[in-house]
């Protein structure tokens, strides 16, 4: 077995949370004045790991901190304790298209989010032209992207993020923004990034994508792992709590 | 901060694409583009010409330029840093996104606005040499203009260590560009910019104070800066005080150190708060 390409462990992230909502120097300077900071443990000792090729997705309810997950392995926040660790070059696709401005045509935008993920210019010169190609924006390339539907914003995000060489991929339901033939297409190119030895991480709550695409599943409960296992185990199991828990609140709904 | 640099250094070809994107940004929607960097310098010594050549003529010959070669890196300074203040807010979707070094951020800003005043420069040695096709008088290029990278240096690390500050803390408070922008005006008018810090020396107050205020003034490193800038570009000539022409006095290097130590000073504080924040700007509320 070589090296893991994702590899988390005892991972926690707590957020302080102040009651005043945007900073002034006005909080700054009535420090005396107590303010109420209370914490919240997103993250509760989470640990796992991802193989090259392997393709893993998490799941859980709203608030369970995917995204929070996904967010540290992106580097954006630093863990309060544990660490992440990845080999090699990762491309978050954490909301697509985030990363551009929208001032810009697509195609410098293009060519600064490539660099981003940690091409070197004269690389992006050389596969600017298939970016395009795969996109399939035509000649919206020379167009401000603020001009642009989400979808095909989308479709520029994606084009790029596939491009970078990347071996490890954070998916954050990206897949469904496209239309149908341009999904095809993604999956089929995520699977390509997977045969050649890519990791990938899928956040998703389309469990009919999750039991095609992983080959195990994490299941997040409050911010820790509840349970750890083949698709096919683990989503019954989430499906079931689910429902156990909705007629729970429905049993005590009624009279 | 070792580990910081190394890291900056790895993503290099990200901080060549910022400035240049930075560039191209600022006049995209204009028809003028990128000419805009040359006209404010050229209608700003227009202006300086005709008022201080014509409407308020002092005595100087071309004091316009004396302006000039101190108002160009006024200029850089005080956009260094109110672009700095707005450089991690306005690209917060990006910062919420995806990772990397965030000091490349109000780097590239400072360093977009250091190609403009490369511009701002261009057109000054233009107007020179103009001036002097016309005139045929003495060369008014001098010898100690070889020096001008030095005074860049200082005035680009100042900017950077500044910018570094007022760019972490007003992603958290938001006043903090206000103040910056009172403290910018301020500091306009408290150095040698539109008037010549000769006649600061040569004050009463200051000859009262045996020399005390003029030290004291020459504290603030954008005064040091606009003299040290005007006296390598420029010939010395006699200063206009109360009607007579007074000596020029050359700037005493320990200014120039002073403002050298107080660059370095604010690089290192600016660098090590922007780090030490930097992490909590995603958790901004």
């Amino acid at each position: 077995m070589s090296e893991a390409a994702i590899e988390v462990r005892e991972l926690y992230k707590e957020f302080r949370i102040k009651d005043a909502s945007i900073g002034s120097l006005k909080t700054l300077l009535m420090w005396w004045k107590k303010r109420s900071v209370f914490e919240v443990k997103v993250l509760r000792g989470i640990s796992f790991s991802v193989s090259p090729g392997e393709c893993v997705a998490v799941i859980g309810k709203n608030g369970a901190g995917k995204s929070t997950l996904l967010s540290l392995l992106a580097k954006i926040y630093r863990p309060t304790s544990g660490t992440v660790s990845i080999q090699g070059r990762l491309a978050p696709l954490l909301e697509l298209g985030a990363g551009f401005h929208p001032d810009l045509s697509g195609i410098e935008n293009i060519q600064f989010n490539a660099v981003v993920l940690g091409l070197t210019r004269k690389q992006v010169a050389e596969r600017t032209q298939q970016i395009i190609e795969f996109s399939e924006l035509g000649d919206h390339i020379y167009a401000p992207v603020r001009t642009y539907s989400s979808g095909m914003t989308a479709r520029l995000g994606f084009s790029i993020a596939v491009h970078v060489d990347a071996n490890v991929l954070l998916v954050d339901e990206v897949l469904s923004v496209g239309d149908y033939l341009f999904e095809q297409k993604c999956l089929a190119k995520v699977a390509e990034i997977r045969a050649a030895g890519g990791a990938i991480l899928l956040v998703s709550h389309n469990l009919e994508t999750i039991r095609m695409f992983a080959d195990r599943c994490l299941w997040l409960e409050r911010g820790v792992m509840r349970m750890e296992g083949p698709a096919s185990e683990v989503i019954p199991a989430y499906l079931a709590s689910d429902s156990e828990s909705a007629t729970a609140s429905q049993i005590r709904a009624a009279p | 901060m070792l580990d910081e640099l190394k890291e900056l250094w790895r993503f290099r070809e990200l901080l060549l694409t910022m400035v240049e994107r930075e560039l191209r940004v600022r006049y995209k929607n204009s028809a003028l583009g990128f000419l805009w960097s040359f006209i404010i310098p050229l209608t700003t010594m227009a202006v300086l010409t005709f008022v201080f050549g014509y409407l308020q003529d002092n005595g100087m010959r071309s004091f316009s330029a004396y302006i000039l070669a101190a108002y160009l890196p006024y200029l850089f300074f005080q956009q260094s840093i109110m672009d700095s203040s707005q450089s991690v807010l306005q690209y917060m979707p990006l910062v919420k996104k995806i990772y990397f070094p965030r000091e490349i951020l109000p780097l590239a800003v400072i360093l977009g606005n250091f190609v403009h005043l490369l511009f701002g420069f261009v057109v000054f040695f233009v107007y020179l040499l103009v001036v002097w096709l016309i005139n045929r008088g003495e060369s008014p290029f001098q010898p100690t203009t070889v020096l001008l990278p030095v005074l860049f240096f200082i005035s680009f690390i100042l900017s950077t260590g500044i910018g570094l500050f007022v760019a972490a803390l007003n992603t958290f408070y938001e006043d903090v560009k206000y103040l910056t922008s009172v403290a910018l005006y301020l500091l306009f008018f408290l150095s040698p910019i539109t008037y010549m810090s000769e006649q600061v020396a040569y004050s009463r107050i200051n000859i009262k104070s045996g020399g005390l205020i003029y030290n004291i003034y020459n504290l603030n490193p954008i005064a040091v800066l606009s003299t040290a800038y005007r006296q390598i570009l420029l010939a010395p000539q006699g200063i206009p005080v109360n009607g007579v022409k007074q000596v020029p006095i050359m700037l005493d290097p320990k200014y120039l150190i002073w403002t050298l130590f107080l660059g370095f000073a604010t690089l290192f504080g600016g660098y090590h708060l922007f780090n030490r924040m930097k992490w909590r700007f995603v958790e901004r509320p």
